[in-house]
């Protein structure tokens, strides 16, 4: 019949690890649940058992070293803007956390959440009905690509909106799993395979997020969506310019994993875009064409370069 | 399975829960309170909004195991002592709900946001965090408008209490008087409380569940069905396939072309296969994963050129037809002579024409409940026009029409989509045959895109042509609209694109050549603005095209060839009132257009477009002599008047608009007016809520009743007293003279009129007149009176990225006389709003027949942050044999809208858009194309 499914409410990360190492069997942690519901109810994600770390207060702290911010994985994205030094330093992180979703989604999605937040593709969110008439693709263990019409190598999208701002402002997380604690740059979780895109290993839990503080920088954020709220993107861009004449460059919506590229005041701007769009894996899978995606990173980048005074 | 313990609205309740079940589900179908909607169950639009902790979360993706200890605050709880909360309050005096199903989720929204909200950054910023804070929440009916209108009042008071008392005194004015006068629907009240029940909503006692096994495949011949694992799962109770269901049905006589469950063969992928009806909805699902289906697959047509072409060897969609092809309607009429129309002309100019299809998006997605008794077959559905739906009832369960009653509980929204027998309200009411138990059906989103019936994908050709000094010579239109896989409306939808073209201009050789395909996809059917939306696009544009060839400003043009009042179209229609002219001067006014034009700089552009609509089909649907609509009134000896009416209000405000006729007439408070209506056993047959006909023919049936019941009063009186009917006034709860010499109160005139007697029952109705020519086709598109209406719209485009940005709508409606100014509003604001969609964001999309987009994320309905300042304004021209003057206002104004859009963004940036909906790339491209171009010619 119908498989018995569970729910826990985890009380402390120890307690979330150990359900977690115990559980055997498919589980997922729940952060908002926003993405994880979802993807749920399309029968996307089969997890039979969820862990609910949600009330974990301990992951819901923003705070501050000398060096570093330091954002608790479950702090909820509305939230985000109570904290006075982001919104004094980090306004480009609020803007793309109020780029996500819609605002009563952000009063539950949590900015870990949104890091891990599922690749996308028109082709693979969809109901299971829907999949099964279409064919299964990779990304649902089929034979081949359905966007690309073929392909061996799945490029569903990622899409956190968050993350591309992170990752031009040098952030690194906090891991903890049974191994013990980890400090990574955000960047190396992402592994550009759209079928598995991110390499945690199974049972990690994101604790916090930092963000060095240091580094005096002024960045620019833009989202490409149909509406001006509510859609996933089709194309995130986030460029952070440090005092130091360091220039960051993240792309969100165009590969499997965000694209970076890094470079200097003085460098050739038109060849930081072709870097940047040599680097993106675009296919068919959004709203918008492939080709319009591509031409968008030109304008968004020439656009974000004005803002930070570079042309 | 775990218990949880929580409080609802402030009582603590003990459940037992499914670890993975969701809040929405807790809240509604185990304790019960079904004010809390849901519309998507995937977080997109809002309607589920509840409070937790103080906190808006979506119940639809909150698990209600997360929720254990927690307090949820649903909207039941807002009222309180009998009082509604003052932003409920705000929400009904504004006119903020009209179908009401986004209602409850956007007051806990607003509610929540209130007190985030800051005017230290001024108005403007104040207002933006309403849009933004509301732009999770989708709403179809109102545009917004007056929801916003409603949160901003409440907000503002909210932090600036001094202006409490000036709007008290305001709600006290609206909320009196009758015809002409704003008020908020008789129901706004109950749906604003989470009070109204939707078909979703009806619990009926010890029910079974039932959902569908859907066609995977476009076109495949079904082999075999085995569903013996599926029926052999505990707590399935029946399944049923095609062949019990054999008698084809369908909204046209002429088009009786769908089984309610696929037989022999599908014919777009997501058709009804097999339908079970089991203990619980889980059970049902777990069941349709069982059944197995052979299909054979055949060739699938799928584009319009795929079904004009000879199918050869492969089989057609449908067997029926003379030729080998999927053509399923051919139409074409012409008056005067178009070539010597185009070698009139000065100028002419010929231009294609591409339309994706679009869906109503209503909120509510389709639900149903059926049970039999000894009375016959009971469902309570949400429809549109419960008449047709009887019918077809009585034809494919094969009993008498008095075996059937439709009853159509509060709807939210349909805008077209319900509008047709649906093959889930004919399988609901077999299971409950077969099984002996209510059944009740829900769809899911992606069903309720699925089922579909939304505006047909189109392509046209039109070419016109025009004198130097700018009269119009000659419209010829070539169009071709694909039906989807069965017939639907698509005949009238064939003929209304054609030939509603011929207004609001004067045309003295026109003609159109229409056909319907069938395609191997979900069927299109009737869609607000029906049959005429594209095409008028098509017109609309090329008449800009013109107007910028002979260097004429475009509404300088319209204005030189509108047809007058009183007058005769090519096709024999009788137009009586006609504010064309008033509506198009009051938007050129509004927005500044002779300041404005050709001045704006690159990027920013104006449009203006004009349209027209019937009011209502003077021809009905089924031929028969039946009036087009019956009202009664029974009056009794409490003083109170009951309108039964079989007239469907689908959140346009219908049972209002005739309690405020009845209301008209009699002088007496809408307090002693109840309306029963849409429920084919207790009301007269009204033929249904579409082509904008309710308010013209119902409401005059009720005027007509109204008057009846005047009579009856008056005789009884006269019988008394020596009377001069002429001289009497009913007003204010009164009847008297003038020389006061009858001088009674209501309830006086009651005793007097029941002594004796009893309650006094009486009969309206309405009759169309005979109207129109006696050539073939000459019924489609007949009218007892026409509206008309212009919008001018202002766009900023990003010439960079081609990003479409509508700033402004400004529009004017002739509704002949707005019964109530409040719901016109309404219903003006709200199609501007669905035009916009049309024009930028909304589109069906499908990958081999597959639809692509089936849910609120992927199918963009605009946000309250993409929709413009609406300015809605209305023109009254008092028609003849309206309603006290009264035309249609529901469709129309959607005509002009799209069409003004593109218009604009001509104006901004020189790009003619000939696709919908406008596609940034396409932009992109025309733009560079004209930038070669000039270069060229100057280089
Ligand atoms: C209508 C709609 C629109 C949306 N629009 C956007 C959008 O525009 N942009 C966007 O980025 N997202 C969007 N989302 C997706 C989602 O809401 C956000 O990504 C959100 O931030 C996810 O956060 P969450 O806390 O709800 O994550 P959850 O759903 O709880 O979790 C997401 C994933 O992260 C994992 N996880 C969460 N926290 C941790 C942790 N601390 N350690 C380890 N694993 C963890 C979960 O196991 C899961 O795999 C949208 C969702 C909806 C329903
Ligand atoms: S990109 Fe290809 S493989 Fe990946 S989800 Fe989309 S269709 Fe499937
Ligand atoms: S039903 Fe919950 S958001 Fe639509
Ligand atoms: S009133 Fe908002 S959806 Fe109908």
């Amino acid at each position: 019949m119908i498989l018995a499914k569970t729910y826990i409410k985890a009380t402390s990360v120890g307690h979330a690890l150990a359900l977690a190492n115990e559980s055997g069997g498919s589980f997922r942690y729940l952060a908002g649940g926003t993405d994880v519901m979802v993807n749920k109810f399309q029968g996307n994600d089969e997890a039979d058992l969820l862990i609910d770390i949600s009330d974990i207060e301990s992951l819901k702290d923003i705070s501050s070293t000398d060096s570093h911010l330091i954002i608790g994985a479950s702090a909820c994205l509305d939230d985000l803007k109570k904290n006075q030094i982001i919104a004094l330093h980090f306004s480009i992180l609020l803007e793309a956390a109020n780029a996500v979703a819609s605002p009563t989604i952000r009063k539950t999605a949590t900015i870990g959440g949104n890091l891990l937040c599922e690749n996308r593709c028109t082709f693979y969110n969809q109901s299971a009905w829907w999949r099964e008439a279409a064919g299964h693709c990779l990304k649902c263990n089929g034979p081949t690509c359905l966007a690309s019409g073929g392909n061996k190598n799945c490029f569903s999208k990622f899409v956190s909106d968050t993350a591309v701002v992170l990752i031009s402002l040098n952030a690194t997380i906090e891991v903890i799993d049974s191994e013990g604690i980890s400090i990574i740059p955000l960047e190396n979780i992402y592994t550009g395979d759209g079928v598995n895109p991110r390499q945690l290993s199974k049972t990690a839990i994101i604790r916090s997020i930092q963000i060095p503080l240091l580094e005096d920088s002024i960045s620019v954020f833009k989202k490409l969506r149909k509406r001006e709220t509510l859609d996933f993107t089709s194309l995130s861009t986030a460029v952070t310019l440090r005092k130091n004449g360091k220039l960051r460059i993240a792309l969100g919506g165009v590969h499997a994993k965000p694209v970076i590229v890094d470079g200097s005041i003085g460098d050739d701007l038109n060849a930081l875009i072709s870097q940047s769009v040599s680097k993106t894996r675009i296919i068919d899978n959004d709203t918008y064409s492939k080709s319009y995606r591509k031409e968008m990173i030109t304008v968004f980048l020439k656009r974000s370069f004005e803002v930070l005074k570079l042309s | 399975m775990q218990q949880i313990s929580l409080k609802i609205n402030g009582r603590q309740y003990h459940l037992l829960v499914d670890d993975h079940e969701m809040l929405s589900h807790v809240i509604r179908e185990k304790v019960g309170l079904t004010g809390t909607k849901v519309g998507c169950e995937q977080g997109s639009c809002g309607a589920c909004t509840v409070l937790m902790n103080g906190k808006a979360v979506l119940s639809c993706i909150t698990p209600a195991m997360r929720c254990d200890n927690a307090e949820i605050t649903t909207i039941e709880a807002l009222a309180k002592d009998g009082k509604l909360h003052k932003l409920q309050e705000k929400f009904v005096e504004k006119g903020a709900i009209q179908c009401g199903f986004c209602t409850p989720g956007m007051v806990m929204t607003a509610l929540s946001l209130t007190p985030t909200l800051t005017k230290e950054k001024g108005e403007d910023s104040f207002l933006f965090q309403i849009k933004e804070g509301l732009s999770g929440n989708l709403c179809r009916c109102t545009g917004y408008k007056k929801i916003i209108e409603a949160v901003v009042e409440y907000a503002s008071e909210y932090t600036d209490k001094e202006q409490i008392n000036e709007i008290e005194v305001i709600t006290k004015q609206t909320l009196k008087g009758a015809v002409g006068v704003p008020r908020p629907y008789i129901e706004a009240e109950k749906k604003v409380r989470g009070a109204a029940e939707y078909a979703d909503d009806i619990m009926a006692k010890n029910a079974l569940h039932c959902k569908f096994l859907r066609s995977i495949h476009s076109h495949a011949l079904i082999e075999d069905i085995d569903f013996q694992d599926a029926l052999n799962l505990q707590g399935v109770h029946y399944i049923a396939t095609g062949k019990e269901l054999p008698v084809k049905f369908g909204v046209l006589p002429i088009s009786q072309d769908e089984t309610a469950i696929a037989i022999e063969k599908v014919r777009y992928i997501g058709e009804i296969v097999a339908a079970v009806a089991a203990d619980t909805e889980e059970i049902a699902v777990a069941a349709c994963k069982l059944i197995k289906v052979k299909y054979k697959p055949i060739k699938a047509f799928l584009s319009i050129d795929d079904s004009l072409n000879d199918v050869g060897e492969n089989e057609k969609i449908h067997t029926y037809g003379k030729f080998n092809n999927n053509i399923h309607k051919k139409a074409e009429l012409r008056f005067g002579d178009q070539p010597q129309g185009i070698s009139e002309a000065d100028v002419t100019g010929k231009m294609s024409f591409e339309f994706d299809g679009i869906n109503h998006g209503f909120t509510e997605p389709h639900a149903a409940t059926a049970s039999w008794d000894e009375n016959g077959l009971t469902i309570i559905t949400a429809t549109q026009v419960p008449h047709y739906l009887h019918r077809a009832l009585a034809k494919v369960m094969e009993v008498p029409l008095s075996s059937v009653r439709v009853v159509k509980p509060y709807l939210g929204g349909g805008f077209g989509g319900k509008s047709d027998p649906f093959p889930h309200e004919i399988i609901v009411a077999h299971l409950a045959r077969k099984t002996g138990r209510p059944i009740k059906v829900r769809l899911s989103r992606e069903e309720v895109f699925l089922t579909n019936h939304g505006r047909h994908p189109s392509r046209m050709t039109v070419e016109m042509g025009i004198s130097k000094d700018g009269i119009l010579k000659v419209l010829d239109a070539d169009i071709a609209i694909d039906g989807g896989a069965y017939g639907s409306f698509g005949v009238v939808t064939s003929y209304y694109n054609g030939v509603l073209l011929q207004a609001p201009y004067k045309l003295n050789n026109f003609g159109f050549r229409t056909y319907r395909v069938y395609t191997n996809k979900p069927q299109c059917g009737a869609m607000r603005g029906h049959g005429a939306v594209n095409s008028r696009f098509a017109v609309e544009s090329l008449i800009d095209d013109l107007a910028f060839q002979i260097k004429m400003d475009p509404c300088e043009l319209r204005m030189n060839n509108f047809l007058d009042s009183n007058t005769l179209t090519v096709g024999q229609y009788r137009i009586t009132s006609n504010g064309s002219r008033e509506s198009l001067e009051k938007v050129m006014e509004q927005s500044e257009w002779k300041k404005r034009i050709g001045k704006l700089k690159k990027g920013k552009g104006i449009g203006v477009a004009c349209g027209f609509f019937i009011s209502g089909s003077a021809l009905p649907i089924i031929w028969n002599e039946l009036p087009q609509s019956v009202v009664h009134l029974k009056l009794d000896f409490d003083g109170r008047v009951l309108i039964t009416s079989g007239s469907s209000d689908i959140g346009q405000g219908s049972d209002t608009m005739l309690a405020i006729i009845v209301s008209e007439v009699l002088g007496i408070g809408l307090d002693k007016i109840f309306v029963l209506a849409a429920d084919t056993l207790l009301t007269p047959v009204d033929f249904g809520s579409y082509s904008s006909r309710v308010t013209f023919m119902v409401g005059n049936a009720a005027k007509d009743a109204a008057e009846n019941l005047k009579k009856e009063i008056i005789e009884a009186l006269a019988k008394q007293q020596d009377i001069n009917s002429e001289e009497l006034n009913f007003t204010d709860n009164r009847i008297f003279s003038y020389d006061k010499k009858i001088d009674l109160s209501w309830l006086e005139v009651v005793d007097i009129l029941t002594a004796n007697r009893g309650a006094v029952s009486v009969s309206g109705k309405y009759i169309s007149p005979k109207l129109g020519g006696d050539f073939k086709g000459a019924g489609a598109g007949l009218s007892p009176s026409y509206s008309f209406g212009a919008v001018v719209a202002e766009v900023d485009v990003d010439t960079e990225t081609g990003y479409v940005k509508v700033t402004n709508i400004w529009g004017a409606h002739d509704c002949g006389k707005a019964i109530n100014p409040l719901a016109v509003e309404g219903q003006l604001e709200g199609s501007w709003h669905m035009g916009l969609g049309q024009a930028v964001s909304e589109q069906m999309k499908y990958y081999k027949g597959l639809l692509f987009n089936n849910n609120f994320l992927d199918y963009k309905i605009p946000t309250s942050l993409d929709t413009p300042d609406i300015h809605a304004n209305i023109i009254e021209t008092i028609d003849p044999e309206g309603p006290f003057g009264a035309k249609e206002a529901g469709e129309g104004a959607i005509h002009p809208v799209i069409p003004a859009i593109a218009n604009a963004v001509f104006n901004a940036v020189g790009v003619r858009i000939t696709k919908l909906p406008i596609n940034v790339e396409d932009i992109l491209a025309k733009m560079k194309e004209n930038r070669l171009l000039s270069e060229k010619m100057n280089g």
